[in-house]
This record gives C-alpha cells, sequence and structure tokens, in this order.
C-alpha cells in the first residue's frame, strides 16, 4: 500500500529529476529538428561537460552552476568546429553518414576519456551550503531542488532565443524549410553551424548541471542518450516546450511508477512510454516540425 | 608452455579487476596476493609464479583470460565479487584445475553447478546474515532495532543475500519492512529513500557495488534521511568508499571476508610483511581485501604442502580433507566447495575516523571497536 506520503515525495521528485532528463535532451532535440541529424553523440558530449564540471570543482572549487558556463562555451566551439570539419561535407547526403560519424565520434569521446580520465566514477558537487527542503509531508534535497530551477531557466531560455531573437527567426525558418530559407536570403550554412553549436553548448552546460547530482564515468554517454531519445520521442522533436514536459512526465511516470512495480523496472517504465507514444503519436506530444515554438 | 616447462615451482593464475565497477579494489587485493606469493615462498621453500591479468571488472574478460592462462596454471585465485569469481570457475571447472577464491558469497553456484574444483575460501550469504543478526545483538535490548530496510540489487547474489536476511532477520523476530529491487548501475535512489524513510528503516542493509554504494549515500545524505545503522556489503569495502565520501561515509558497516582487528592465525605476521613492503603510516589500517587475498594464498600454501605436489588431483584431495588456518578464521570446506558451514564467523566492520574497525564478532586488538549505534543524524555530525 503506498502512502499519500509517499506518492507526493515520488511525484515530487519524478518532477525535480524529470527537468534533468528535459535539459539533457534539449540539444539532441534542437539538432534532431532543425538539421535532420541524430547526433549519436549527444550522450558523450554531456558527459564532456560533465567532466569540465567536475574537474573544475576538484581543481578550483567552482561550483558547477558557474561550470556549467565554460563547459557551454568549449561545446559550443566543438560543435561549430564538428560541423565545419566533418558534418558539413555529410550533412545532405542522406541520415546514414552523419550518423557513422556521429556514432564513431561518441566512441573516440569514450575510448579517449577512459584513457585520459580513467573508469572511476566522479561527481562535483554544488558547492554552496545548503540542506533538504521540506514542502509539506515531503523532503526534498536541495541540490535537485537548484538543479531543476536551473534547467528550467535554461530551458525557457533557449525557447526564448529562438523565439523572440532574428537568429531564432532563421533557424526555425530554416527548420520549417531549408530551400525556402535560403530564398529568402538565409545563410543556412550559417545556422547549421549556430545549431551544432547551440546543441552541444546544450550537452555540455547539462552535463555539467548532472554532475552535481549524479556520478559519472566515460560510458555515461550511451545511457544518457537513450534517456534523451526517450524524452525527445515524448516531447516532439524539435519542440522546447515538449522537450520540457516530456522530461517532466518521464521523470514523473518512472519515479511514480517503480512504487508500484518496483526499482528494478525503472528502465522498462521509460522505454515502455517511449515505445507507446511510438506506436500512439509518433510526433510525441508536441510534434512539429521543429525549430521551437 | 605447459607449468611443467615453467622455471616457476608454482604457477598461479589469476584476473583482477583493474578497471570497472570493482577496479577501487584491484590494489588492495593484488597487495595480498603478492603477500601470499611471498608467504608461500617462504612456507614451501619453493619459487611462485602469478600471472595476472586485468578482468576490467567483465565477466567475459575473466573467462577469456582464464582460458588463456590455465595451460600454463597449477592453481588459479579468483577475482573479486561472487560475478567474477563465477566465471572464473566456469575455466577451472572445465580445465580441471583447483580453483580458490575470496570476495565469493553467492552459495548458489556450489549448491547448483556441482563443483568440483571451485574452493570458496570466504563467508557466504548465509554466514553474512547470521553475522548481521550477531551485530545487530551486540546492542542492549532495549535499544535494539526492530525494522530492517533491504536495497536489493537485481542480481543472482543481491537476491541470494536479500532472501538470507530477510530469513534470518525475520526468524529472530524483526520487522522486514522494505524490500525493494534496483537495477546496478541506477543513478538515481530517491524513490528507495523516499519509501525507506517512510517505512521508518532503522536498519538498511545492501549489497551494491562501490559506485553504487557511495551514490546511495550520497543521495541519502541530500534527502537527510538517517537510518540508525547501515550495513553495505562490498561497497563500503574498499578505500575508495573513504576516498570518495570522506566523513559521510563514516558509520556505515561492511562485511568483507577479513577486517583489520582479527587476531591470530597468520594476522600479525601478515601485518609485519604488509608493513614491510608498503610500509605504513601510524595511525593507518591494512585495507580488508589485502586479508582476503592474503588468506586464499593461505588455503593454497597449506593444501599444497598436505598434497607434497602441485598434481591438481592431488592438491584437490588436500582441498577437500583439510582444515585450514588462515586470517579470517578456521575452516575446512564441504564436498562442493563452501566453507563447511557455521565454522567461519563473517566478521562486521565500521567506518571509524577513516579507518575500518572489526565491531563484530569482539576481539582484544586495538583495531576492534563496539559497533557505533545509533548513527548520529546528518545535521548532528
Amino acid at each position: 500500500m503506498v502512502s499519500p506520503e509517499l506518492a507526493f515525495e515520488s511525484l515530487l521528485n519524478g518532477l525535480l529529476i524529470g527537468g534533468t532528463y528535459a535539459v539533457a535532451a534539449l540539444g539532441l532535440s534542437l539538432v534532431f529538428g532543425i538539421m535532420d541529424v541524430v547526433n549519436l553523440a549527444h550522450g558523450h558530449m554531456l558527459m564532456v561537460g560533465a567532466y569540465v564540471g567536475i574537474l573544475l570543482f576538484a581543481a578550483t572549487g567552482i561550483t558547477p552552476l558557474l561550470g556549467m558556463l565554460l563547459a557551454a562555451a568549449l561545446l559550443f566551439g566543438f560543435g561549430v568546429f564538428l560541423q565545419r570539419v566533418l558534418l558539413e561535407r555529410v550533412v545532405d547526403k542522406g541520415m546514414e553518414q552523419p550518423i557513422i560519424v556521429l556514432f564513431g565520434l561518441a566512441l573516440v569521446l569514450e575510448s579517449g576519456g577512459r584513457i585520459v580520465l580513467g573508469s572511476e566514477p566522479q561527481r562535483a558537487s554544488l558547492g554552496i551550503p545548503g540542506s533538504s527542503i521540506p514542502v509539506g509531508p515531503a523532503v526534498l534535497s536541495f541540490p535537485r531542488v537548484v538543479t531543476f530551477v536551473v534547467s528550467v531557466a535554461l530551458i525557457v531560455a533557449v525557447w526564448a532565443f529562438l523565439k523572440y531573437t532574428t537568429t531564432g527567426l532563421a533557424i526555425r525558418a530554416t527548420a520549417q524549410n531549408t530551400d525556402a530559407a535560403q530564398y529568402m536570403g538565409i545563410d543556412t550554412g550559417r545556422i547549421y553551424i549556430i545549431t551544432l553549436g547551440l546543441g552541444t553548448a546544450l550537452a555540455g552546460a547539462a552535463g555539467a548541471l548532472l554532475s552535481i547530482l549524479f556520478p559519472f564515468t566515460p560510458y555515461a554517454g550511451w545511457s544518457y542518450l537513450l534517456k534523451a531519445f526517450a524524452v525527445v520521442v515524448l516531447g516532439g522533436v524539435g519542440s522546447v516546450i515538449g522537450t520540457l514536459v516530456g522530461g517532466l512526465l518521464l521523470g514523473v511516470s518512472e519515479n511514480v511508477g517503480v512504487l508500484f512495480i518496483g526499482g528494478g523496472y525503472r528502465d522498462l517504465i521509460s522505454f515502455s512510454i517511449f515505445l507507446l507514444v511510438l506506436l500512439v503519436r509518433p510526433q510525441g506530444l508536441f510534434g512539429s516540425s521543429g525549430g521551437g515554438e | 608452455m605447459s607449468s611443467d616447462e615453467s622455471s616457476a615451482d608454482i604457477t598461479i593464475a589469476t584476473t583482477i579487476p583493474q578497471e570497472g565497477a570493482f577496479s577501487s579494489m584491484a590494489e588492495e587485493m593484488e597487495q595480498g596476493y603478492d603477500l601470499g606469493v611471498a608467504h608461500i615462498e617462504e612456507t614451501l621453500d619453493q619459487e611462485v609464479e602469478l600471472l595476472v591479468e586485468n578482468d576490467e571488472s567483465d565477466p567475459s574478460v575473466v573467462i577469456e583470460s582464464l582460458r588463456k592462462m590455465a595451460g600454463d596454471a597449477d592453481m588459479i585465485w579468483g577475482s573479486f565479487s561472487s560475478e567474477l569469481v563465477t566465471a572464473g570457475s566456469s575455466v577451472a571447472e572445465s580445465e580441471g584445475i583447483p580453483f580458490v577464491a575470496a570476495y565469493f558469497a553467492q552459495e548458489a553456484p556450489h549448491r547448483n553447478e556441482d563443483y568440483e574444483w571451485t574452493y570458496a575460501a570466504f563467508p557466504k550469504s548465509r554466514d553474512v546474515a547470521r553475522s548481521t543478526q550477531g551485530l545487530l545483538e551486540t546492542i542492549p535490548e532495549g535499544e535494539r532495532p526492530t525494522n530492517v530496510g533491504i536495497w536489493e540489487p537485481n542480481s543472482d547474489w543481491g537476491e541470494e543475500q536479500s532472501d538470507s536476511w530477510e530469513e534470518t532477520l525475520g526468524d529472530a523476530g524483526y520487522d522486514i519492512v522494505l524490500r525493494e529491487q534496483y537495477e546496478y548501475g541506477s543513478s538515481d535512489f530517491s524513490t528507495m529513500i523516499s519509501q525507506s524513510a517512510n517505512q521508518n528503516v532503522e536498519v538498511l542493509l545492501s549489497v551494491p557495488t562501490p559506485p553504487d554504494g557511495i551514490t546511495m549515500i550520497e543521495q541519502i545524505e541530500e534527502r537527510d534521511f538517517s537510518p540508525d545503522l547501515t550495513k553495505f556489503v562490498r561497497a563500503a569495502d574498499p578505500q575508495d568508499w573513504w576516498n570518495a565520501l570522506g566523513e559521510s561515509g563514516e558509520y556505515v558497516c561492511m562485511c568483507p571476508g577479513w577486517v583489520p582487528g582479527m587476531t591470530g592465525n597468520g594476522n600479525e605476521e601478515m601485518w609485519n610483511a604488509y608493513v614491510d613492503e608498503y610500509g605504513l603510516e601510524d595511525d593507518a589500517f591494512i585495507r580488508t581485501a589485502v586479508g582476503g587475498g592474503y588468506n586464499v594464498a593461505q588455503v593454497t600454501a597449506q593444501a599444497i604442502d598436505a598434497a607434497g605436489s602441485t598434481d591438481p588431483s592431488d592438491v584437490q584431495g588436500a582441498l577437500q580433507s583439510e582444515t585450514f588456518e588462515t586470517v579470517i578464521g578456521s575452516f575446512s570446506f564441504e564436498e562442493n566447495g563452501l566453507p563447511t558451514e557455521g565454522e567461519l564467523t563473517a566478521p562486521t566492520g565500521q567506518w571509524l575516523d577513516g579507518n575500518q574497525y572489526t565491531v563484530y564478532p569482539e576481539t582484544d586488538d586495538d583495531r576492534a571497536s563496539d559497533l557505533q549505534y545509533p548513527i548520529p543524524a546528518w545535521s548532528e555530525r
């Protein structure tokens, strides 16, 4: 018998963890929605961002809340480099070639990470004093509340960027119809560079943020990629608000679901939802042609 | 090259998890094996060659590596954890080579696989459960906890150990108020923590991998959940527990087979050999996996000595018939390779001031302590 107090705490925990799922998926969703590129290295880029946060915290004590700015900047640069040097040559040659390139990149990042960083799990911490937070009958982890707030703020900022800036408008136009956007004078090559840079920067920021909550190894990329896929399918490819809602739904479903069927089935719940949405509403809850709302 | 062609008198093959989930135990384990090799050479006056491969904490790598080395080996020593040791035993059984392993608490393979060559020189799940009951009984009756929660990893040993705890402690009158399964490698334990707090779990028991156990404690602290006693078998065994958690890892109990504070049966010799070989700061203790490895070497030395040769059948016969005096206790083997029931008392240690003190059974060593119970709440530390 699940008590109301326990259900309430699990619901809140699900929302908090769902926010982190959403921010982990956001970059994947944008790149997929705007460029039609499935970034199989997204989870590994997130892992790199996590290590930026972890190493910076270990070396200087700087909180990953600030470390995420450095991680985002580094990964933005990496994304620009990646687009200009590798993806630009294959991005218009169908889905397969970019996937192969990015799969290879994922393996390189994983192996390189193992050589440079070792395989022991590492984690940062919030770096600011705090204690648990009582909410009615529930007790919530202070770092989880902080990371949730930052995650949602980051997602809203990306939404506002796409909605209210000229570059955001150009990105959305490119996502809707690349040829028409070019006819309208938009430099779609530049938009692709910005988009991949933004997507990888978001992966880096998400990684640094998540390093506060979870331990990372160089192997962590795949599990974050799978979770991000589930969120993207649930919310709809390219939809920023859909990604947030998808993340929250996934987090709540998992946390409340395991109360009833057991913690050994957490991933079963995630991927059952993933398959169900694919069957019933393949475009996701907020599915659109992409480019954000 | 066969063992007959080896320049050493005795050749032993083993794998060590230098990477992966159990890598935090690798250095300690290897130290125990290296000290053990010196012990055998001194005891038997024979040269020993130890062949070591990195198994990456992966059962398939254990099997692959041991198969490569089996042709040269007179004996095989186990890796770390029931999962990896079970994998190694399959090579020993197929090749007909005596296999001695510590860090191997799972009973089911011995019961189910009709082992002929595999010997577990280590307390089993039933011993760990009995030891947990003994530990709880050191608490005065009026202060003793009643509510037990079990966090069960979804593995064969996780299920077996949880069954043993549930049966032994349930029969002793404790209430098993929570038994919840989780997946190895999980990053989020918030629901189990909420469930445990909601069920008023006073004694928290689990057998996590070191990375999972460290994550659990971090999230338990963040959520401000304070059970009165926590026993994390395996996770809290290695020094990395303290390196990763610092004082957050204080007071957690473990059941690693050997704990500083045990006496007799070569413990003093092992300490002296360790200090000579590796040095040790004044307040520092030898780590637990060193004792497990050394104990395997003691069994090997006594078996070969009794057999009078390294012939596999002779050594097998000695393993089956002799009683072994080792740093973890005095024991013989049952027919299927289990330590004879009731002969080994699985010692429990507790992290106190950065070291692992024996808290059960009681010994008169300086490295033994009374159990610190109840654990202070996070806010009071």
